[in-house]
């Protein structure tokens, strides 16, 4: 308290009149009961006094404590003011009941009827209720939200674990995690043939991350124009023409809104189909690493004639040139690149960029049968790296056997070669193939039969030529019945046999050539093998087909009897007064009608060697295209002529 | 809890540091789940002592906050032990090397089968086709049509 005291006088206790009534009684006013008197003593108290104090205190206080506004204080301070009014109430009660003034009575409110408190009772149930359905309301919220995301991780992880069994996923702990990923990869990078030292080119992508998309569901994220398929094209045969292969799966990039629709499974399946394609990109790039490697050691075959980024151009002898290439992928590739002719939608089409027609895959070796199917080269230059460098890699690490990693397998640093010469040697064989059906085609009675060798390298025909059965009542025994021998039934061999780009020919039944000018006669029957080019081929295999005729002609002769004698391509019957009559093999592969055609030729003995190819006169006559029927019963005609 | 089996399990291979890792990081997850747990159940004996109707209404409004706080926090201790649980899928998707490794055997034997069955097929397509070609090759040059055919250019 302050020094000043305030002071308030009370009206003196008189009583004073109140009113007067008409009947001149006096109205005093009554008296004030004793509780009545007590509380207008009490009311009188001014406590302003001390609610001033305390105003000024939280002034002094709010003004020092200005600087941030707690969101409780206002409670607080409201706590305080009751706390400090009931502090002062309590105060002056026991002040005054310490001056035996006054003694307090506990005032009780009035006891409230049961309907009364039923009422409370009702209302405070209400509002607890309340609360409780607040609450379940609350848990049920909270309850499907934990539960969806329970359910999201199952799912995320379940598709994680799916991919965990067949790629390597990796884990990383970074503080700084982007808020879409928590941090999962996938490595695809096969490290087992990676050699830091002698890499030519870095791979364009290794590792994937995973993601969760918009609706927590797991995504891959490949970079757009990151993966590459390797591509293999025939350059130069035709000019302008470039035969180029759309990509080998339809892929869309994981499209995220599908995937829902998709449901898990789908989803596995689609990321699985992404991962391998990156999978097979990454291969590619190996392949395409090693073949560069390669191409500069100098090897048989191959000879680099250009060389970019991304593509590497080869030349394999005979004017075939080859480009080996990595393409992006057909999604990506969007501008405007030299294999650019890509039909994107549908799989394999060839395109003829010069007459801009679009065909199927069939036909696509109408157009030139020289040229080999492109996608099987791609395959097998795949093949062949994967089984020699892959495969043998892991092998050599499973068998631990410590070699230097720098020194390349010995036969690994041949493929590219081996390879190259496969290629040629295809393309080579085919030529050969197209000379002896030419040859076929003209000789009715010669067949020709292919032996699929298993070797990328070697090819190999026979031609078979059927001769009529001979005459039973043979004679001679001493023959070196070689053909009936080893066959059932009598026939010729003549075996074509090319190796890279060398041809072989083995003839069986054929003259030895250099034989039958020193004379003998006796070992004709054995089998002749000789090299040849290509040009040469069909003639080298007419005349031989020729000669085995004339064989035939000369064993079925002796086996009548007859003396006969024979030259390369001639048979002699003796006649009398020494003329001889001779039977002639002609070979002529351009011929329209029939490739061997035959002569009768009589000769005295004194004039020169006929010329075939002069007039006919009376000296010599044209048989025509014989078939071996007929040649055979000429035969017999011309015997029973001699005789 | 089964991580217990896989944890010392393993802890033969490695070092005693890497096994002493292993157990403290085992000890301090179980802790987490008690200390969830313990959280919950308190939480919920809390609600439920609350829930009772009181006369002055006073009293109800701070029991109805009361619960409410209980009520989050029970839900705020849920949600870490799930949270608890993803690590530990986590974990045991990067940790469980037994069955990845069995996993990935098995794995490679499939696909070393369908490689010689892949092989089996191409040989036997192989030899088909030759049987085929060398069928049609005889036929095509013994038949009569070839044998009366004019020559092909």
């Amino acid at each position: 308290m302050d020094g000043k005291l305030e002071v308030s006088i009370d009206k003196l206790p008189v009583k004073r009149l109140d009113h007067i009534e008409e009947n001149g009684a006096e109205r005093y006013p009554a008296d004030l009961g004793y509780e009545e008197k007590r509380l207008s003593l009490i009311r009188k108290i001014d406590f302003a006094w001390a609610v001033e104090k305390d105003d000024k205190k939280k002034q002094k206080k709010s003004a020092n404590e200005s600087s941030t506004p707690w969101q409780w204080q206002g409670m607080v301070e409201n706590l305080q003011l009751a706390h400090q009014e009931l502090s002062v109430i309590i105060d002056l009660i026991k002040t005054v009941e310490a001056n035996n003034a006054v003694s307090v009575v506990s005032s009780t409110r009035p006891k409230p009827s049961p309907h009364e408190q039923l009422s409370d009772l009702a209302v405070s149930a209400a509002t607890k209720l309340q609360c409780f359905l607040q609450l379940s309301k609350y848990f049920k919220q909270s309850a499907k939200a934990l539960e969806q995301q329970v359910s999201k991780e199952a799912r995320f992880y379940g598709v994680l674990i799916r991919l965990q069994q067949n790629w390597k996923v990796k884990r990383q702990r970074l503080a700084t995690t982007a808020p879409s990923s928590d941090g999962f990869t996938i490595d695809l990078f096969d490290n087992s043939i990676y050699n830091p030292a002698s890499v030519v080119r870095p791979l364009s992508i290794s590792t994937l991350r995973i993601e969760r998309n918009s609706a927590g569901m797991l995504s891959i994220c490949v970079p757009l124009k990151s993966t590459r398929t390797l591509h293999f094209t025939f350059l130069g045969m035709q000019a302008g023409v470039t035969y180029g292969k759309s990509n080998k799966l339809k892929t869309e990039a994981l499209r995220e809104d599908k995937d829902e629709a998709l449901g898990d499974d789908g989803s596995v399946k689609k990321i699985h189909s992404v991962l391998r394609e990156v999978h097979q990109a990454i291969f590619d790039e190996q392949v395409f690493d090693l073949v560069n490697r390669e191409a500069f050691n100098p090897s048989l075959g191959v000879s680099v004639t250009g060389i970019r980024e991304n593509c590497l151009q080869l030349s394999l002898g005979h004017g075939t040139s080859v480009a080996i290439s990595l393409e992006l992928s057909a999604a990506d590739d969007q501008s405007a690149e030299v294999l650019d002719s890509h039909d994107f939608g549908t799989e394999n089409l060839c395109f003829d960029s010069v007459n801009e027609v679009k065909s199927a895959e069939g036909k696509c070796d109408s157009f030139d049968k020289e040229i080999p199917y492109h996608a099987c080269y791609e395959v097998y230059l795949q093949q062949i790296f994967h089984e020699h460098v892959f495969l043998r890699t892991k092998s050599r690490d499973d068998s631990a056997t410590a070699r230097a990693s720098g020194q390349p397998d010995k036969d690994g640093s041949n493929l590219l070669s081996h390879f190259c010469m496969s290629l040629a040697h295809r393309i080579f064989s085919t030529k050969v193939l197209a000379e002896l059906e030419k040859v076929v085609s003209g000789v009715p009675y010669l067949q020709l039969m292919s032996h699929p060798a298993w070797h990328s390298r070697t090819s190999s025909w026979t031609l078979f030529m059927r001769v009529p059965a001979s005459i039973p009542n043979s004679s001679r025994s001493n023959m070196q019945d070689f053909y009936h021998v080893k066959h059932n039934i009598p026939a010729f061999r003549t075996k074509v046999v090319v190796t890279d780009d060398s041809i072989k020919v083995e003839g069986e039944g054929a003259p030895n050539v250099i034989g039958l000018f020193k004379g003998g006669l006796e070992d004709t029957s054995s089998i002749n093998r000789y090299d040849c080019d290509l040009a040469g081929l069909p003639v080298i295999i007419l005349q031989q087909v020729a000669s085995q005729i004339i064989q035939w002609l000369h064993e079925e002769a002796l086996k009548v009897g007859i003396k006969v004698t024979r030259d390369f391509l001639r048979l002699s019957f003796e006649l009398e007064q020494g003329e001889t009559l001779s039977l002639v093999a002609h070979v002529d592969l351009d011929d329209p009608v029939g490739c061997i055609s035959w002569w009768l030729v009589v000769d005295d003995g004194f004039s020169e060697e006929p010329n075939l190819h002069s007039e006919e006169s009376e000296y010599k006559r044209f048989l025509g295209y014989l078939s071996l029927d007929v040649l055979s019963s000429t035969l017999m005609d011309l015997v029973s002529l001699c005789n | 809890m089964n991580r217990g089996g896989g944890a010392l399990g393993s802890g033969g291979g490695p070092t005693a540091a890497a096994t002493a890792a292993a157990a403290q990081k085992q000890k301090a997850l179980l802790q987490r789940v008690e200390t969830d747990i313990g959280n919950i159940v308190d939480n919920f004996n809390h609600l439920v002592n609350v829930s009772r109707v009181n006369d002055p209404p006073v009293r109800n409004s701070q029991e109805a906050f009361m619960m409410e706080m209980r009520a989050s926090r029970m839900v705020q201790a849920a949600d870490s032990l799930l949270k608890l649980v993803s690590e530990l899928k986590q974990t045991a998707i990067f940790s469980g090397f037994a069955s990845l490794n069995d996993h990935v055997e098995q794995r490679i034997a499939e696909f070393e089968q369908q490689v010689d069955k892949s092989d089996h097929l191409l040989s036997r397509i192989a030899d088909e086709a030759a049987a085929s070609l060398k069928e049609l090759e005889s036929h095509y040059y013994s038949s009569a049509q070839r044998a009366n055919q004019p020559r092909e250019p």
